[in-house]
């Protein structure tokens, strides 16, 4: 009966490139598909970005 | 009690001492339905479509809004830009005559492209260091502003005319495709913090598989924001072509396969683009197919087609499903995680529809806003 707000948050998920760990975080200004984004919090590697997303909450 | 035993005669006033009043109840309505029905239903259906019209006028506005808070924040236009943009939202495209078919093709492409050229220099002319990518997502909001000024304008236009006429079935239809532009309205609206912050869209799933498969490769620009990469896989060439990202555009795919084709043989084209999926069907389900997979005004498909005919060279396609709103907004998780199972089938399609020594154009279709390669 009563609609739900609906809101969209982007998100990033980096990946290694050496150890393959996946991290969710939410999508900060200057991120790009692909490019370099951290080191990796697990080993020595450096993160990139896999994908860019977002995911709907209902409030 | 019993319920059995109702007089109906009495009930409805049948028998010979039927009350002149009840009568009067029971035909008076009737009249006023007969005269007036069609003018009842006009008023209770206005209500609706104003509503409707109301939201569509809060759309255009706040589309404005965001656009002119753009331009400003990140152009730093010398004067005011307003008054500028308000005449490009009202800018308007006259199609070519089609009474004689022949040449259409070429004739709505230059009409076409002479519109997106102009627009390009109007946005640099706000500011002339803008780059590329910032002229792209510049140029992408004002086509949104514009075609919802456009939406409300028309739709007003006919709402008015059946309410000036008191003419029933000229808002008929103005009833039924109203929930169809409020669906695609919304969604241009919704689309517009995506093409701001340089996000991916749903309809970027294309280029975004074909960037990923480019990422190693040496690209050349092959046409008007158009990048082509050259790679192999399994004895086989394997040409990649997609719009050249993060900027926002679709690229020029026809005129690049023009190219490609005068300087290689080319044994199959696939391509991967974001279609609309029915109602019922699964969001991000993913489906494989025969022909041009590419929308817009047809005439980019147009030259693909021709190309391919010409050359005779096959042409496949795979296609994500997904609504019109996840199209044009921020990817949603479920398109963006079909990524790597739509490049496993396009190697699958490779494999199964090619020999070794072949070679095959793959094409992400769709707009690459976020997707760089």
């Amino acid at each position: 009966m009563f609609d739900k707000k609906k809101i969209t948050i982007a998100y990033s998920l980096e990946k290694c490139s050496k150890c393959g760990m996946l991290r969710k975080r939410k999508f900060a200004d200057g991120d790009v598909l692909f490019s370099e984004s951290s080191k990796c919090a697990s080993c020595d590697g450096v993160t990139n970005i896999e994908k860019i997303f977002g995911e709907t909450l209902e409030q | 009690m019993n319920f059995t035993n109702f007089d109906f005669d009495q009930l409805f006033g049948m028998s010979d001492d039927t009350n002149p009043l009840m009568m009067l109840i029971w035909i008076l309505p009737i009249i006023l339905f007969v005269f007036y029905g069609q003018r009842i239903q006009l008023y209770i259906t206005s209500g609706d479509i104003k509503k409707g019209i109301k939201k569509l006028e809060s759309f255009r506005n706040e589309s404005r809004t965001e656009l002119l808070n753009y331009v400003k924040k990140n152009l730093n236009p010398k004067d005011d830009p307003t008054k500028r943009i308000d005449r490009f939202l009202d800018y308007f495209t006259i199609m070519p005559v089609d009474m004689d078919p022949n040449g259409i093709v070429e004739k709505v492409k230059h009409t076409v492209r002479s519109r997106e050229d102009y627009t390009r220099e109007q946005v640099k002319s706000l500011s002339p260091n803008i780059d590329d990518i910032e002229l792209s997502k510049v140029q992408t909001l004002l086509e949104i502003a514009s075609s919802l000024q456009m939406i409300h304008k028309i739709i007003n236009h006919m709402f008015l005319t059946a309410k000036k006429q008191n003419n029933y079935p000229l808002i008929l239809p103005l009833q039924m495709i109203l929930p169809f532009i409020l669906e695609q309205a919304e969604a241009m609206k919704d689309a517009i913090p995506a093409f701001k912050a340089g996000q991916p869209v749903g309809d970027g799933i294309g280029p975004m598989v074909v960037g990923k498969m480019m990422l190693n490769s040496n690209k050349e620009s092959v046409a008007f924001q158009t990048v082509l990469a050259k790679t192999e896989f399994e004895n086989r060439q394997l040409f990649l072509l997609k719009a050249e990202g993060p900027g926002s555009t679709v690229g020029r795919p026809g005129d690049a396969l023009q190219k490609i084709v005068s300087e290689n043989n080319l044994d199959a084209i696939i391509m991967i683009d974001a279609a609309l999926k029915m109602e019922g069907e699964d969001s991000a389900s993913v489906a494989q197919g025969f022909g041009a997979a590419i929308g817009g005004i047809g005439t980019e498909r147009f030259e693909i087609e021709a190309v391919a005919t010409s050359k005779k060279i096959p042409i496949f396609s795979i296609v994500i499903k997904q609504s019109i709103k996840e199209a044009i907004t921020l990817m949603t998780k479920e398109i963006a995680d079909q990524a790597d199972d739509v490049q496993s089938q396009v190697y699958d399609m490779i494999r199964e529809n090619t020999k070794e020594g072949h070679s095959i154009l793959i094409i992400g279709v769709g707009n690459t806003v976020g997707v760089p390669q």
